[in-house]
């Protein structure tokens, strides 16, 4: 018995990617519904967002590259669907040099899909190089921060910017960040300066850090991760890529927590025969 | 669907399974996806630089909006390159001197402000308050913030080392180190959530792209991953 639970610890790692594959594959290929209870944090984001008159500005910063793209994506296409479903008219922009493509990307297809019209009920500036001085050389000057947005038009021309002179104008920015530049960078040099208000979605590495930005309001809501982006669409009542992905998220805890268990309680257990071994 | 849609997607899921064959061993495979990784990254950051900041930011507003104080800040910038030619190595310290004082005063006040009064003042709620219902002495808040307190303080004990932690400071310091335990168990946990959520965004793609309308470039692929890993190992087997 000893021998085999020994031989089940030094078990191939392999296995255990293997697994993990499994557990991931399977609620992708047969969806299960699980329930997402909607946290407060993501509710609040919402309920500003509903708020929001008709017409209202906001600007949202897709402040992530290819990495962040499984986490932020979704959050990206559920606050678009939510602001243009609103009458929302939305910038988009990036501080990131790799992630004005996917930005792009969703722009162009939310709007299609909600029939939006580029540069009357959307903008999408495209990157911005220069991090915090960026979003300072924003609240002075909109336009010469931008003179041109990401297809080349100048921004002076774009009937949506004829009225946005700084950051100021804007009703709600929302950054959605992979790291720095991001959710910091758009409080420290923009929200404390220009007066806005600031919400944030990040991945789920980051997340721990910037909730004490949210208990002391310096942020009004947060969305991390998969899980956060899930929320959204729930409160949104559209099942997106998020939700299809929270089953398994799931499987896969569920995977690492039984692992994590069953190998603590075999090392501890097999103590002794380890020792006589050595 | 498109040609370039579908070759978009091959090349997306060869890539996605050569670093994956990491899984496996480290592997020609996964070294190549690796080295076209590195170079593709260079190249579009220089591409993405040169679009714009190098023509939007610099050469456009000076070309045709008379903007030519800009010279002044593209001068800064070729200074800095001095770095490479040794006898004039120097000169790089001038644009440093200016990079270093110009975000030193962008950031210090800033930072201050956000992350160290406002948190203090996020750390300092009051434990009792009172209202027109009178003096509310234990409620959800107030445990919240007596816990944030508790964590704040005896945290910061245990990073203090002008004291030898014996006796009631190495008790203190003791509760720190559970706080701090907690917190990263919370960050290892998100951290796990995050990869996964790396994974599941992946296996997506992969699935999609598995489809007939993309000429079942994922099993395709797979198969003949699987094949030349087969083939390298056997390789290897006869090397040695």
């Amino acid at each position: 018995m000893t021998d085999f639970v020994l031989r089940l610890l030094r078990l191939d790692r392999r296995v255990i990617f293997l697994l993990i594959a499994v557990a991931t594959l399977l609620p992708l290929l047969y969806p299960v519904s699980l329930p997402i209870r909607v946290s407060p944090e993501v509710q609040r984001v919402y309920d500003y967002m509903e708020k929001l008159p008709a017409g209202s500005l906001m600007l949202l910063s897709m402040d992530f590259e290819p990495g962040g793209k499984p986490e932020l994506y979704p959050m990206a296409v559920a606050l678009l669907r939510h602001a243009f479903q609103k009458n929302i008219k939305v910038l988009g922009m990036t501080l990131w040099p790799a992630g004005a493509g996917i930005a792009e990307i969703a722009f162009t297809e939310v709007a299609r899909e909600k029939g939006k019209e580029k540069g009357v009920d959307y903008v999408f500036l495209g990157y911005a190089p220069g991090d915090a001085s960026a979003v300072i050389s924003m609240g002075q000057d909109f336009h010469a921060a931008f003179p041109a947005d990401y297809y080349g038009t100048k921004t002076a021309d774009i009937p949506l910017l004829q009225k946005v002179r700084s950051l100021r104008d804007m009703q709600y920015v929302m950054s959605l960040s992979v790291g720095f530049p991001g959710i910091d960078t758009w409080y420290v040099y923009g929200k404390e300066k220009y007066g806005f208000e600031l919400g944030g979605g990040c991945t789920a590495v980051s997340a721990p850090r910037f909730y004490p930005l949210l208990d002391t309001g310096q942020i009004n809501g947060l969305l991390g991760g998969l899980r956060g982006a899930a929320e959204y669409e729930v409160l949104l009542g559209v099942k997106g890529k998020a939700m299809a992905g929270m089953a398994a998220q799931s499987a896969t805890h569920f995977v690492i927590i039984f692992l994590i268990i069953v190998c603590n309680a075999l090392y501890f257990l097999t103590g002794q025969a380890r020792g006589r071994q050595r | 669907m498109s040609a370039e849609v579908v070759i978009g997607a091959w090349v997306a899921v060869g890539l996605s399974l050569c670093m994956y064959s990491f899984l496996y061993k480290d592997n020609p495979f996964f070294k190549f996806g690796e080295h076209v990784f590195v170079g593709v990254s260079v190249g579009y950051l220089l591409t993405i630089t040169y679009y714009q900041v190098m023509t939007n930011k610099l050469y456009i507003p000076m070309t045709q909006q008379g903007k030519r104080w800009l010279l002044v800040p593209a001068f800064l910038g070729l200074l800095l390159l001095a770095r490479f030619i040794p006898s004039i190595a120097w000169l790089s310290r001038i644009s440093f001197a200016f990079l270093l004082g110009i975000s030193s005063g962008l950031a210090i006040p800033r930072q201050i402000s956000s992350f160290i009064l406002k948190q203090v003042e996020g750390t300092l709620k009051p434990l009792v308050t009172v209202g027109d219902g009178g003096v509310a002495w234990m409620t959800w808040a107030g445990l919240n913030a007596l816990l944030v307190l508790i964590g704040v303080v005896s945290v910061l004990f245990y990073f203090f080392f002008s004291l030898e932690h014996t006796g009631t400071v190495r008790r203190i310091a003791r509760v720190g180190i559970y706080f701090l335990m907690v917190s990263f168990g919370a960050a290892f946990g998100y951290t796990v959530m995050a990869r996964m959520s790396l994974l599941i965004g992946r296996f997506d793609e992969l699935m999609l792209y598995a489809s007939a309308s993309y000429g079942y470039a994922t099993p395709v692929l797979l198969v003949a991953m699987i094949v030349g890993l087969w083939w390298w190992e056997r390789g290897q087997e006869r090397k040695t």
